[in-house]
C-alpha cells in the first residue's frame, strides 16, 4: 500500500484556440490518460440534439423517420447540456422529457407556396429556450455568408409542407453519435527527430534533396542559402517511415533517427460547434473525474482494495 | 501536307522515305462515340427496334398475308383486311376512350395497351354486288413496349417524361401487363436456314437445315451412317438413302450428281456406296424413286390430301422447306443438296471442317417483336377462322331475320386476350409450330437499377438447364464485343445465360429483293445457268444470301469489296454482312434478323478514317453517330463478317492490313460487369460474382420510386455515387440511380468478430445514416361485389370496446391513414362481407349490420417491429371492384448479420458494431467506417479493390473523381496507379495507401501500417430481419401433427436426416428419442396384442378396446409417432395389414 507514488503532473499547453478548433499538447503522461481524454471527448460529454419528433403534417417528399433522423444529427448549442438532467432520471416530469429540466422543445412550421423550392434548414427551428438553438456556423468563420442559411432538412415544392415539434434532450455520444459534440479528436505523439550531423555534413546538396523529397509530408528542408539539412515541422511527421526507408537505400543508416515521445501527445479537437473546443475539453476532464470519483467513493472499503489492489491506493493520492 | 512538302527537302538528308511518307498515327479519341451510340440507340435498342418493326412491318405483312376470309357457303360473301395500325395507347371505359400513360397502368393493375385499327372491305350480302368499307375497325389490343414508337413516351425529354411520371432514365423495353412490368426476354437460338455440320450421338456427321418460312417450319438432317447417306425427315417412316431423293428430285443421272458435288476423287469414292445401294434398291428414274419414297411416307391418322402425290409435296414444300419450288422446278433444291453433301464430305475428310454450334456467328436472338409476331399471327389466323365459321353457320341457316352484316362478326377479344395472356404467364403456345415454351416472360427486376437493365439485356439459352455439358457453357471467343465475358450466373445456368455487352446490336430483317438483284447486276452468274460441273470451278465462289445459294462469282472478294462499299455508302442496309469463306469457298450474305453486330471504326491500310475534325464536329454538335454511319466511318460488322476484318485495339497498334479499329475497349463488357472499377486487375470469376451481386444491392430504383406501388421495394436512405468511378457508371446513369455508399475501410484485423469476411462496422456511422434502408411492402386488399348485387363495405371503427386498441390507426373511413405507425396484429381495414353471397337477399331494402360478418385485415409483419403506412391508393380493378393499396415502410438501419458487398465479389456480413472511440484513428482524425479482414484479400486476388480503394483516397483528397474504366489505363479512362500514388503524396498521404493508426481502446500505435480509404459498398436485401427464426412450441400441421415447416409458418428447426446420423453414430439415443418424438408428434395408441392392430379407447369403460377383436383383453399401450399410427391406417386402407408385435421390454 505505501508504495511508490505514481502520480505525475501532466501539463497542457495550448497552441490553437478557435471557437469550434483547438489544438493543444498534453506533455508528461501517458497514452491511456491521452487516450481516455480523446474517448471521454468522443462519447461521454453530454450534449443536447433532438430525440423526440411528433410530425403533425409532412408532404415533403422525405419521409418521417427520415427527417426525424436529420433533424437529430442537427447539432443544437448545448452549453446547458452539463447542467441539465437525463431525462430518464429526471424527477421532474418522471422522464417522460417533457419539463425544463431534462428537455427543449422545438417547432419547425413551413410551406412553399411559390414555384421556387423552399429549403427547409436548421434554422426554421424554432426553440423554446434562447440557449438551445441549432449551431449557426455563418459568424465564426470569415466568409461571407448571405447564403449561409444553415443545415437543410428537406426541400419543399409548392404546395409541399411540414409541421412538426421536436423535443430535444440531453444525451451522450455513447448512446448515439448525434449527441457526441466532437467532429474529431485525434491525438498524436510528438516526434522526436534526431539527425546525425555529422554524416549529414558529408552529403551533398542532391542527396539532402532526395532525402526531404522522400517524405509525403514537409517534415524537412534544405536551407537555401547554407544548405543546412533542417526539420521544418516535426509535426507534420506521419510516422511513415519513408525517411528512414530513404536513408536505408542511400546506404546512411541511422543518419535520421525519428522516435515518438512517449509522454507528449498533440491534440487536435474540433467540435461540431455544440459547445466550444475549449469547453469540450473541459468538460471531458470534468466527466473523466467525476468517473474516478465513482472508483473512489468505495475508497476506504476493504472490498475496494481487494478489488483495485495497487489502482486503489494511487487513487487515493499514495 | 505539310509532310509531304517536307518530304521533299529530306530526301537527300538520307532519311528513309517509306518511313516519312507513311501515314501520321495520331491517337484520336474516339471515346465520345460511346456516348452518342447511347445516345442514338439507348441501352435496350435490341427490344425497341425489333418491336418498332413489328408495329411497322411484319403486322402489315401478316395481316396482307391473311387478307382474305372467305365463306366456304357461298363465295361471294368475303371480308379483306385493307390495312392495318397500331393508334394511340387507350382504353375505353364506359364507352368513352380515355388514354393511357404507362404509369397510370402500372398504378390501377391494368394493361399497357394500344387497338390495333385496320380498314376493311366486305361484301356483307350475298346479293347484293357492291363492296362496303369500313376504317378504324378495331380488333383487338396490342401490348405497347415502352419507349417503342407506338408508346406514349417515344421522344419525350426529361420534364415530359417527369409529368407523365416516369423516370427518365428508364429504358424502356418492356410490357406493362395488368400493372406488373414484363420483359420478354432475349432469346438464343440456332441460326434458321443455314446448314450445319456437326456430329450426332453415335459419332456419325450429319448436315443439318433447320428451315424455317412462313408457311412451315421443318428439320432437314442428312447422315453419314456406315458409308452410306441418308436423309432424315420427320414425314417419312424411316431413314431415306440419299441417292433415291435426288433420283426423285429428277437427278436421274448420277453423274450429275457426283458432278455437283465436284469431281474430286475422294468425294466419289465416298458418295459410292450410296450409288450403289441406290441400284440395289432398283431406283433408276425419277418414277421409281418416288415409288419408293411413297411407301416411306408416314400415314396421316386422317388422310386428307390425296395420297398419290404425296412424297413429291413433301419434297417440294417440306424437304429443306427454305429453298422454294416453283413450278416442279427442283434443280436449285438438288443444287442445295449438293452442298449439303459436299460439305459434310469436307468435314468427314478434315474435321476442322465442322461447324461449332457454340459459335456465336450460327446464333440467332429473338427478340420481343419477333415472338410477338409469331403470337400475332396464329391468333390473328384463329380470329379470322372463327369469323369464317360463324359466318358459315349463319349463312347456312335457311331463315335470317336482320340484314346480315359480315364485319360485326370481327371478335377483337380473342386478340387481346391471348397477347395478354402470353405476355403474363409467359407460355407461348402456337399450335401450327407445334411450339410449346414456358418462361419467356419476366416480371422486371425492380431490385435496384442496375438490375433492371441488367434484365434487359439477358439472355435465355435454347438448352435446357440441366444439361450437364461444358461446351455451350465455355466462354466462346466469338463472343468478343458481343456478349459481356463476366456476367452469367452461377450454378445450373452459369454460361448459359448471357448478356449483351454495351454496344451490341440485335438486327431486324431486312428485305432480301434488292440485294438479290444487285448480286446479279455485281456479276453473280444465276444458277439455274449453270451446269453441275461448273458449280465448284476451282476459281468461283458461291453466293449464298441467307442460306439461299444464288449463284457463283469468279472474283469473290471484288465482290464482296463492292457489296461492302455500297453498304458504307447506305446503298443497302447498314447491317447487311458480307462474309467471305476461304474454306467453304463461299461469300455469305446475310440479311435476316437476330443477328448480333457491333459498330467499329473503319480503317484503309491501317489508318482511320475518323480524324480529328470529326470528333470536333461531334462535340460541337454538328454531327452525330448516324451520320459517322452515313459518311461510311464506321460499320457495324456482325460475327461472322468479323472474321474478315483485322480490327486494332488501338489506333497505334494498326498495321497496314488492319481493316477497323475498335471504339473502345471496355465495350466488351456489358452494363452489370461495367460498374466493376478495375476489372481488368481482378481474377475473373470475382467480376461474375459481383455481376451477380450488383442486381441485389439496394439503392435508387428510379426517380419515380417513390410514386410506385411494387410489391417490395429496397431503397438506401442516403445512396452515393461512387468516388471511383468508370465510364460506363456515366453512360449507364449509375451515378444519378447509385446503389451503394462510400465507406472508409482499414483493411486489418479486429475483435476476431471479422473472421470469414466478416466485417466489423463504427457504430457512429450508422447512427449517421451509413446502411440505412427503407423496405416497402406492398398489402393490398378488395372490397367485393358479389353476384347477388351485396358487396363487402368498409366501416367506421369502433373506438371504445373489443378491438378498439387495434384500430387505433384507421381513420374515420375504415382504412389507416399515412403516416400512422402499424403494429403487428393491428387492424388497417376495418371491411365486413355479407354473410349471404349468393341467392337472393333476403331483405329487399338492404342488409342491416347483422347481415354482415367482420372481414378485418389484419398486418403481419415481425414481431416487435413497427412499421409505417407509407400509402394509402384506391383504385377500381378490372371486375369494377373497389382495389384499396397499402405500402408499408420500415427504416432499418445496418445490424449484426446484415450482408454487405464491395464491388469485387467480395461479400461479407457485418460481424458486430463497434463503438467509434474504441475504432483506430489516424493522427488526422480519419476513422474508418468499416473494418475489412485482410485475409479476404490473397486467395480472391481482386487486385482492383486495392486500387479502387487507392484511385478512391486520391479521388477524396483531390477533389477529383478517379476513373478505372475497364481496360482503361492506355485510352486514359483508368487512373494508373503511379499517377494516384503521385496524387495520395501530393496530400500529404504515403504513396502505398497506408497510414499510421492508433488503437482506439489503447491509444498506441498500431503495430503495422494500415491500408485505409474508400471503397464503394453495397448493401444487399439479405437482411438479418427478414431470415431469422426460431421457436419453441407452435404450430403444426394438421394431418401428421408434426410441427409446420419454413419461417412464414412459424416452424419448427428439423433433426434432418444427417443430423439423426451424427446422434446415432454418437449413441445419443434418448436425444433422438426427445427430438423425433416427444418434442415432434407423439402420440397413444392401443395396440392389441393378439391382433398386432390398432384399437382405440373407451373413456366409458376407461380402457382400450381392440375393434378387430371386439375385446379389451389384450391391449397394451404404447407411444407411437403420429406420423407412424397414420402410416399404418393408410396401409390399411390400402389393403396392406401392418401388424404390431409387441414383446415385453
Amino acid at each position: 500500500m505505501d508504495g511508490v507514488s505514481y502520480q505525475r503532473f501532466p501539463r497542457v499547453k495550448i497552441r490553437e484556440l478557435k471557437d469550434d478548433f483547438a489544438k493543444f499538447e498534453l506533455r508528461d503522461t501517458d497514452a491511456s490518460i491521452a487516450n481516455a481524454l480523446r474517448r471521454v471527448m468522443i462519447a461521454e460529454v453530454p450534449t443536447v440534439a433532438i430525440d423526440l419528433v411528433e410530425i403533425e403534417v409532412n408532404s415533403s417528399v422525405l419521409n418521417d423517420e427520415f427527417i426525424a433522423h436529420r433533424l437529430g444529427l442537427i447539432p443544437l448549442t448545448s452549453g446547458r447540456a452539463m447542467s441539465m438532467r437525463f431525462s430518464r432520471d429526471c424527477d421532474a416530469c418522471d422522464g417522460d422529457g417533457q419539463c425544463d429540466y431534462c428537455s427543449v422543445e422545438f417547432h419547425l412550421r413551413a410551406k412553399c407556396i411559390n414555384d421556387q423550392t423552399l429549403d427547409v434548414t436548421s434554422k426554421d427551428l424554432i426553440s423554446a429556450d434562447p440557449s438551445v438553438v441549432p449551431v449557426d456556423f455563418s459568424d465564426s468563420s470569415g466568409f461571407d455568408n448571405s447564403e449561409n442559411r444553415g443545415i437543410i432538412i428537406v426541400k419543399l415544392r409548392r404546395g409541399q409542407e411540414l409541421h412538426l415539434r421536436a423535443i430535444a434532450r440531453k444525451g451522450i455520444g455513447k448512446d448515439h453519435a448525434k449527441w457526441s459534440p466532437a467532429a474529431t479528436v485525434t491525438f498524436m505523439y510528438e516526434p522526436d527527430i534526431y539527425i546525425n550531423e555529422e554524416m549529414m555534413e558529408r552529403l551533398s546538396l542532391e542527396q539532402k534533396r532526395s532525402i526531404v523529397d522522400s517524405s509525403p509530408t514537409r517534415v524537412f528542408d534544405v536551407d537555401e542559402k547554407t544548405g543546412q539539412f533542417v526539420v521544418v515541422d516535426a509535426e507534420a511527421y506521419t510516422y511513415d517511415d519513408e525517411v528512414l526507408k530513404k536513408c536505408e537505400s542511400m546506404n546512411l543508416p541511422g543518419l535520421i533517427e525519428i522516435r515518438p515521445k512517449e509522454d507528449s501527445f498533440i491534440f487536435t479537437v474540433e467540435t461540431t460547434g455544440a459547445v466550444k473546443a475549449s469547453q469540450l475539453v473541459l468538460n471531458a476532464i470534468d466527466i473523466l473525474k467525476q468517473k474516478l470519483d465513482a472508483v473512489r467513493l468505495s475508497d476506504d472499503t476493504v472490498e475496494a482494495d481487494d478489488q483495485f489492489g495497487e489502482l486503489g491506493a494511487h487513487m487515493r493520492g499514495g | 501536307m505539310t509532310v509531304q512538302e517536307g518530304n521533299n527537302d529530306t530526301n537527300e538528308l538520307g532519311i528513309d522515305k517509306s518511313f516519312l511518307a507513311a501515314p501520321i498515327k495520331s491517337a484520336v479519341d474516339k471515346f465520345q462515340l460511346l456516348p452518342e451510340f447511347l445516345k442514338v440507340r439507348g441501352l435496350v435498342k435490341q427490344h425497341l427496334d425489333s418491336f418498332n418493326y413489328f408495329v411497322s412491318t411484319e403486322i402489315k405483312k401478316i395481316v396482307f398475308a391473311n387478307e382474305w376470309i372467305r365463306s366456304k357457303v357461298d363465295e361471294r360473301v368475303y371480308l379483306r383486311y385493307s390495312d392495318v395500325r397500331i393508334g394511340e395507347p387507350s382504353m375505353i371505359i364506359d364507352g368513352v376512350t380515355e388514354k393511357l400513360t404507362p404509369h397510370k397502368c402500372r398504378l390501377s393493375d391494368t394493361t399497357y395497351a394500344a387497338p390495333i385499327f385496320v380498314n376493311i372491305e366486305y361484301r356483307g350480302q350475298s346479293q347484293s354486288t357492291e363492296t362496303l368499307k369500313k376504317k378504324d375497325v378495331i380488333i383487338g389490343r396490342m401490348p405497347i413496349m415502352l419507349r417503342s414508337k407506338t408508346c406514349v413516351l417515344y421522344k419525350k425529354d426529361e420534364e415530359e417524361l417527369a409529368s407523365l411520371g416516369e423516370c427518365p432514365l428508364d429504358p424502356g423495353g418492356y410490357f406493362i401487363i395488368k400493372g406488373t412490368e414484363k420483359v420478354i426476354l432475349i432469346q438464343e437460338q440456332l441460326s434458321k436456314n443455314r446448314i450445319i455440320i456437326d456430329i450426332d450421338k453415335k459419332g456419325c456427321v450429319q448436315a443439318s437445315v433447320t428451315s424455317s418460312t412462313a408457311m412451315t417450319k421443318s428439320k432437314t438432317v442428312i447422315k453419314m451412317e456406315k458409308e452410306k447417306i441418308y436423309l432424315y425427315l420427320n414425314q417419312f417412316k424411316s431413314k431415306v438413302p440419299i441417292m433415291v431423293v435426288m433420283k426423285a428430285m429428277g437427278m436421274e443421272s448420277d453423274q450429275e450428281v457426283v458432278q455437283m458435288i465436284g469431281r474430286d476423287p475422294r468425294y466419289s469414292a465416298l458418295l459410292l456406296p450410296s450409288i450403289e445401294e441406290c441400284a440395289k434398291a432398283n431406283v433408276y428414274t425419277q418414277q421409281q424413286a418416288l415409288d419408293y419414297l411413297e411407301k416411306q411416307v408416314k400415314q396421316l391418322p386422317y388422310p386428307s390430301a390425296p395420297v398419290e402425290k404425296r412424297a413429291l409435296s413433301i419434297l417440294a414444300d417440306i424437304f429443306i422447306a427454305n429453298i422454294p419450288v416453283r413450278q416442279q422446278n427442283f434443280r436449285s433444291k438438288c443444287i442445295y443438296v449438293a452442298v449439303m453433301l459436299r460439305r459434310m464430305m469436307e468435314a468427314l475428310l478434315n474435321k476442322d471442317a465442322m461447324d461449332d454450334k457454340d459459335y456465336v456467328g450460327n446464333k440467332r436472338l429473338e427478340l420481343s417483336g419477333q415472338m410477338l409476331s409469331l403470337l400475332f399471327e396464329d391468333l390473328f389466323k384463329t380470329m379470322n377462322d372463327e369469323v369464317r365459321k360463324t359466318i358459315d353457320a349463319i349463312l347456312d341457316k335457311p331463315s335470317r331475320s336482320s340484314r346480315f352484316d359480315i364485319s360485326q362478326y370481327i371478335v377483337k377479344d380473342s386478340i387481346t386476350v391471348g397477347l395478354e395472356r402470353s405476355l403474363s404467364t409467359g407460355n407461348w403456345d402456337v399450335k401450327r409450330f407445334r411450339m410449346h415454351r414456358k418462361g419467356m416472360t419476366q416480371v422486371v427486376a425492380r431490385l435496384s437499377y442496375i438490375g433492371t437493365l441488367g434484365h434487359m439485356t439477358k439472355i435465355s439459352p435454347q438448352f435446357e438447364k440441366s444439361r450437364k455439358v461444358s461446351g455451350p457453357r465455355a466462354l466462346q471467343p466469338s463472343q468478343w464485343g458481343m456478349l459481356c465475358p463476366c456476367d452469367t450466373p452461377e450454378g445450373e445456368a452459369c454460361g448459359l445465360v448471357k448478356n449483351l455487352a454495351l454496344m451490341t446490336h440485335v438486327t431486324t430483317d431486312e428485305e432480301e429483293g434488292p440485294i438479290v438483284s444487285l448480286c446479279y447486276c455485281l456479276g453473280v452468274e444465276d444458277l439455274e445457268l449453270l451446269s453441275g460441273e461448273e458449280l465448284h470451278m476451282p476459281n468461283s465462289f458461291l453466293i449464298i444470301l441467307n442460306g439461299l445459294i444464288l449463284g457463283k462469282h469468279r472474283k469473290p472478294q471484288r465482290f464482296a469489296n463492292a457489296m461492302r462499299k455500297l453498304r458504307r455508302a447506305g446503298k443497302i442496309g447498314e447491317f447487311v454482312s458480307i462474309y467471305v469463306n476461304e474454306t467453304q469457298r463461299c461469300v455469305y450474305i446475310a440479311s435476316d434478323g437476330g443477328r448480333v453486330c457491333r459498330p467499329l471504326v473503319i480503317a484503309d491500310k491501317g489508318v482511320s478514317r475518323i480524324k480529328e475534325h470529326h470528333m470536333k464536329e461531334l462535340k460541337d454538335g454538328v454531327r452525330n453517330f448516324d451520320s459517322f454511319l452515313r459518311e461510311g466511318l464506321i460499320e457495324y460488322l456482325d460475327v461472322n463478317e468479323e472474321n474478315n476484318a483485322l480490327i486494332a485495339l488501338y489506333e497505334s497498334e494498326a498495321t497496314p492490313e488492319t481493316t477497323h479499329i475498335e471504339i473502345e475497349p471496355l465495350t466488351i463488357l456489358g452494363v452489370c460487369a461495367g460498374l466493376i472499377p478495375f476489372p481488368h486487375h481482378n481474377q475473373s470469376p470475382r467480376n461474375t460474382y459481383q455481376c451477380a451481386m450488383g442486381k441485389q444491392a439496394m439503392g435508387n430504383i428510379a426517380y419515380n420510386e417513390l410514386c410506385r406501388m411494387d410489391t417490395l421495394i429496397y431503397l438506401l436512405v442516403y445512396p452515393q455515387r461512387p468516388l471511383l468511378t468508370t465510364k460506363t457508371i456515366e453512360l449507364v446513369g449509375y451515378d444519378k440511380l447509385g446503389a451503394g455508399q462510400n465507406a472508409t475501410v482499414a483493411v486489418m484485423s479486429y475483435s476476431g468478430y471479422d473472421i470469414e469476411d466478416a466485417i466489423v462496422m463504427n457504430k457512429s456511422s450508422l447512427d449517421r445514416g451509413f446502411g440505412r434502408c427503407i423496405v416497402m411492402k406492398k398489402m393490398s386488399a378488395i372490397s367485393q361485389k358479389y353476384e347477388n348485387g351485396t358487396s363487402d363495405r368498409i366501416i367506421r371503427p369502433q373506438r371504445q370496446g373489443y378491438d378498439a386498441e387495434r384500430m387505433q390507426i384507421l381513420d374515420d373511413d375504415g382504412l389507416a391513414a399515412p403516416g400512422e405507425i402499424i403494429r403487428p396484429h393491428d387492424i388497417y381495414i376495418n371491411k365486413e362481407s355479407p354473410k349471404v353471397i349468393r341467392g337472393p337477399v333476403t331483405s329487399p331494402a338492404g342488409l342491416s349490420d347483422s347481415d354482415y360478418k367482420p372481414s378485418k385485415q389484419t398486418y403481419k409483419g415481425p414481431e416487435g417491429e413497427t412499421a409505417v403506412v407509407d400509402r394509402v391508393a384506391l383504385c377500381s380493378d378490372k371486375n369494377n371492384n373497389l382495389c384499396i393499396k397499402y405500402m408499408i415502410r420500415h427504416t432499418r438501419r445496418p445490424e449484426v448479420g446484415d450482408k454487405f458487398s464491395s464491388r469485387h465479389g467480395q461479400k461479407g456480413v457485418c460481424g458486430t458494431i463497434v463503438q467509434q472511440e474504441d475504432f483506430p484513428f489516424s493522427e488526422r482524425g480519419i476513422c474508418p467506417d468499416l473494418i475489412m479482414n485482410p485475409h479476404g484479400f490473397p486467395s480472391r486476388m481482386t487486385v482492383g479493390k486495392m486500387i479502387e480503394l487507392l484511385g478512391s483516397k486520391a479521388g477524396v483528397s483531390s477533389g477529383r473523381f478517379h476513373y478505372g474504366s475497364a481496360f482503361g489505363e492506355p485510352s486514359g479512362h483508368a487512373d494508373t496507379v503511379e499517377a494516384i500514388s503521385e496524387t495520395l503524396v501530393n496530400h500529404g498521404f504515403s504513396y502505398n495507401g497506408k497510414d499510421f493508426l492508433y488503437s482506439g481502446i489503447t491509444g498506441m500505435p498500431l503495430q503495422a501500417y494500415i491500408y485505409m480509404g474508400p471503397i464503394y459498398y453495397q448493401k444487399l436485401k439479405h437482411m438479418v430481419l427478414d431470415k431469422m427464426h426460431a421457436r419453441g412450441s407452435g404450430p403444426r400441421v394438421m394431418i401428421t401433427r408434426q410441427p409446420t415447416e419454413g419461417r412464414s409458418r412459424n416452424g419448427g428447426l428439423r433433426v434432418g436426416e444427417m443430423e439423426r446420423d451424427c446422434l446415432i453414430a454418437y449413441g445419443a439415443s434418448m436425444l433422438i428419442y426427445e427430438r423425433l418424438m416427444i418434442s415432434s408428434d407423439p402420440f397413444e395408441v392401443q395396440v392389441c396384442r393378439k391382433c398386432g392392430l390398432l384399437g382405440y379407447y373407451n373413456y366409458k369403460l376407461k380402457k382400450g378396446i381392440c375393434s378387430t377383436c371386439k375385446n379389451g383383453d389384450n391391449i397394451s399401450t404404447m407411444k407411437l409417432p403420429y406420423a407412424c399410427k397414420l402410416l399404418i391406417q393408410e396401409l390399411q386402407s390400402m389393403n396392406i395389414v401392418p401388424r404390431l408385435k409387441l414383446t415385453a421390454a
